[in-house]
């Protein structure tokens, strides 16, 4: 929350893939639209809102609710090139869809290190 | 980028509205930044309420929506929107998870027009929305020309069908009608019609035949095209031109036909009318000379192939030129429409118009070609294609003649109208149409030339006669403008002076080397209402000599001319004189007027005007061969008349039967009470003179003077004989000392 931007961007690396960041930059090559800045914010603004939903719904059996939170987060996440939290999101995705509630409390706290740490990166990367 | 171009190009021109909706604000942002990037203008929504929301008042063109939302997700979104009015064919792309393929089925029920795998492959959502739109693109042009073409085949009234034959395990056939063709069937869009219902709207007298063509035209896989009367089902009946080529399929079978059905009712009236028109004549409504030719050569190659007799009645009515010169040509007209009713109630009479082949079949089709027409002006033909012997032309004849005898009601007056039939048969009286119409004409001269109102059947002795007639009278047509009339001049004498007191003029024709008395010409001229032309010719001729006369010998006397009845029914004729008396320097009097008697009294009432108007610009009348013509003594105090002349008739026998002696006393007794002059003709004899003389009629006329002689020999006459008072009837005369009207020259004249 603190983090200035540093000189050094060895930590996002291995959270956030370099290919999924460098196609952002693609479509706004020059920054004009600070289109990477505007995105990683919205990712920011939505990992801070939906990791907290996930154990909401979880804690409540709400499978249906926890499954539209992962799928958000599954699409948003590939986005910015979280690529291990978009694989988690689809795997419990894809359980909940085919109803195996099996190892689900383990996937989602997988789930949640995973956003922490994503969510840690993307901010470092934030001015 | 394969697709670059004409994308770019189409976006530049018409940068595509987009309604995104996706409840992942990356996702949404990520999306919409890479479509405005590909030319897209981009409206973002979150959900699917508040995309509803922006709906109510903004249609985009195209809509992409994500299918996992909360609330209302993208398939309930795609459903509502459908409903909305306007919004039924926008195009829809679901975005879907990869592997869903329970969305993509969702998707599709819900009225989605495609789905989309979400990923950031941002060209290959560019490139599926530039897709969408031109297929919604054409789909829009396509739905307006199909609006277009609808529209237009409702105008045409045409509509286009499908059928399908019944494949060969007996599976039925299938017929698809267009909702036009439906509405040209007179039914509704959306009914079902099967082949079977159609053709029990086919009119029951062309069903049979109907079926038999298409029969024929599917069984040789031809093309169809003919016209069908029908009766639909709420009983209009029209006609439907049916039109269809066969369809074959890859072995080269028909399997069908495809085609179009068009309501041609009113084309087909117009041409019917305009059939009719060239057919029928448009006054009576009866087939015209056209018409009745065309059935005429039917019915004699019929005659001719089957061995019967057919028969031309040529109808010519008798009296027709005098009721169209004197009642004007809208009562001509009305007597021929009346006439023609009545001549149709005397045969088969059939409407049908007839051309090209006789439609009908069987031995009997002939039959229909019986009908009443008209060749033009008062003549008309009755044709019996078929009949036994000439008494059932008779028999037809007869019941004309006897239609034709009640009096017609021409512009609220009673017209008598008479015909003169003449018949002529095949093959007896001719081979061609040609033959037989001239044949048949020769008959109804022959009638006409006996006294009219009856009928004959042409025999070659007719023939001779006939064509004589004909000549003559085209002949006679132009004797006016070749000057071969001329005028002979028979002296009138008073015989108690010795003086000439007048000349009846005699019209000749000096045609070639012949001259021809009047009574060859004069009653086929008045038969052909030429008699008025050459009427008038005379006045006028007459009023010449005059003025010639009067300048060689002081002539102040009266030249006559004589006149048929119907030229006094002229309303022109008092002008003519005075015009002609105007052209010559005459005075009136001295062109003096003839109407025989029995003319007379026949158009009395039409003709005593003109007698008022004659008299008021001081020209005579004399009444012509009088003592023959009955006529009523009261109507003859009244007329405006001035002379009498007895006819020859009773001169003739003065001096051989008594009876004829009282007649003429009488006729002077009368003339002398009603003031008039009375004058003898036909004198041929010193005893006839005598007589006449000592009755009291002093004023004579005939050989015993001077034949009619042309003028220049009058004069020669004048100066040889009356002058040197040398001729026998000039010493006799003088010894007559009987009293008599005061003569009717002025005394001291030298002739």
């Amino acid at each position: 929350m603190t983090l200035a931007p540093q000189p050094q961007p060895a930590a996002p690396a291995s959270v956030l893939d370099e290919a999924s960041l460098q196609r952002l930059h693609e479509l706004d090559p020059q920054g004009a639209n600070r289109v990477v800045e505007r995105v990683l914010q919205a990712f920011e603004a939505s990992l801070t809102r939906l990791l907290p939903q996930s154990q909401q719904a979880f804690q409540q059996g709400d499978h249906e609710a926890l499954r539209h939170v992962v799928h958000t987060l599954k699409s948003s996440s590939a986005s910015v090139g979280a690529l291990q939290l978009s694989q988690y999101c689809g795997d419990i995705e894809n359980r909940l869809r085919l109803q195996q509630a099996d190892g689900l409390a383990q996937r989602l706290s997988a789930l949640n290190a995973e956003g922490e740490r994503v969510l840690a990166a993307v901010r470092s990367l934030l001015p | 980028m394969t697709v670059a171009l004409p994308l770019a190009d189409e976006l530049a021109a018409h940068p595509p509205e987009v309604l995104l909706v996706d409840d992942d604000e990356v996702n949404l942002l990520l999306t919409a930044m890479a479509l405005r990037e590909r030319g897209f203008r981009i409206t973002e929504s979150s959900g699917g309420e508040h995309a509803l929301k922006l709906l109510a008042d903004w249609a985009p063109d195209i809509i992409v929506l994500d299918a996992m939302m909360p609330g209302l997700d993208g398939f309930a979104t795609c459903r509502r929107l459908r409903a909305m009015p306007g919004f039924e064919n926008v195009p829809v792309l679901m975005l879907t998870g990869l592997d869903d393929d329970a969305s993509i089925t969702r998707a599709y029920q819900a009225g989605a027009t495609d789905f989309f795998v979400k990923a950031n492959q941002w060209s290959l959502l560019a490139g599926r929305l530039q897709y969408l739109l031109r297929a919604s693109r054409t789909r829009i042009e396509l739905e307006r020309s199909q609006a277009k073409l609808a529209r237009a085949q409702d105008l045409a009234r045409m509509g286009s069908f499908d059928w399908r034959r019944a494949g060969p395990a007996g599976s039925g056939g299938s017929l698809m009608l267009s909702a036009q063709g439906l509405r040209v069937l007179g039914h509704s869009a959306g009914d079902h019609v099967s082949v079977r219902a159609i053709l029990r709207l086919v009119q029951r007298a062309e069903r049979r035949s109907v079926l038999r063509l298409l029969q024929g035209v599917v069984l040789h896989s031809s093309v169809l095209a003919t016209d069908v009367p029908v009766t639909l089902r709420d009983g209009r009946q029209r006609i439907i031109h049916v039109e269809a080529e066969p369809e074959f399929n890859e072995h080269g079978h028909g399997v069908g036909y495809t085609g179009i059905v068009q309501d041609v009712t009113d084309r087909r009236v117009a041409e019917d009318r305009i059939r009719h028109l060239a057919n029928f004549d448009s006054l009576t409504g009866l087939p015209n000379r056209r018409q009745l030719v065309w059935r005429m050569e039917r019915a004699v190659e019929h005659a001719h192939r089957l061995g019967h007799a057919c028969a031309f009645l040529l109808i010519d009515l008798d009296r027709f030129k005098i009721i169209n010169d004197t009642l004007g040509h809208a009562a001509g007209d009305e007597l021929l429409m009346e006439v023609a009713q009545r001549l149709r109630a005397c045969v088969r009479h059939s409407e049908q118009v007839m051309e090209g082949a006789l439609e009908a079949v069987g031995s009997r089709a002939h039959r229909s070609l019986e009908a009443v027409g008209r060749l033009g002006g008062d003549e008309f033909i009755a044709l019996l294609p078929e009949i036994s012997d000439e008494r059932d032309a008779q028999r037809v004849a007869d019941r004309i003649l006897e239609v034709m005898r009640d009096p017609v009601l021409v512009g609220g007056q009673e017209c008598f109208v008479t015909a003169s039939v003449g018949i002529a048969i095949f093959p007896r009286d001719g081979s061609s149409v040609a033959d037989l119409m001239r044949n048949s004409d020769v008959a109804m001269y022959s009638v006409k030339s006996q006294g009219k109102d009856a009928s004959a059947i042409y025999s070659p002795q007719l023939a001779g006669q006939g064509r004589e007639k004909l000549e003559l009278e085209s002949a006679l047509h132009k004797a006016i403008e070749r000057n071969e009339l001329v005028l002979h001049y028979q002296p009138m004498v008073d015989v108690r002076s010795a003086r000439m007191v007048g000349a009846e003029a005699l019209m000749r024709w000096q045609r070639g080397a012949t001259l021809v008395p009047p009574g060859d010409f004069i009653p086929l001229a008045e038969e052909s209402g030429l008699i008025v032309p050459l009427s008038e010719w005379a006045l006028r001729e007459a009023a010449r000599q005059a003025r010639i006369w009067k300048n060689s010998f002081d002539f102040d006397d009266a030249i006559s001319v004589n006149l048929p009845s119907r030229m006094f029914e002229r309303s022109d004729l008092v002008d003519q004189i005075h015009q002609n008396a105007l052209a010559y320097g005459i005075a009136h009097r001295m062109v003096q007027l003839e109407i025989t008697e029995t003319g007379l009294m026949k158009e009395l009432q039409s003709v005593i005007p003109s007698l008022h108007q004659l008299k008021d610009i001081n020209v005579e009348v004399a009444i012509d061969d009088f003592g023959t013509g009955y006529s009523s003594l009261a109507y003859l105090t009244t007329l405006p008349i001035s002379e009498l002349k007895i006819d020859r008739s009773f001169v003739r026998d003065l001096g051989v039967t008594p009876q004829s002696s009282g007649i003429v006393t009488a006729i002077i007794a009368v003339a002398r009470s009603l003031n008039l002059r009375v004058i003898g003709e036909g004198v041929e004899s010193l005893r006839q003179m005598e007589v006449l003389h000592r009755l009291g009629c002093s004023l004579m006329q005939g050989f015993l003077f001077s034949r009619p002689i042309p003028p220049d020999d009058l004069e020669l006459w004048l100066q040889q004989t009356v002058l040197p008072r040398r001729a026998p009837w000039i010493g006799q005369a003088n010894e007559l000392e009987f009293g008599g009207p005061p003569p009717r020259a002025a005394g001291g004249r030298p002739y």
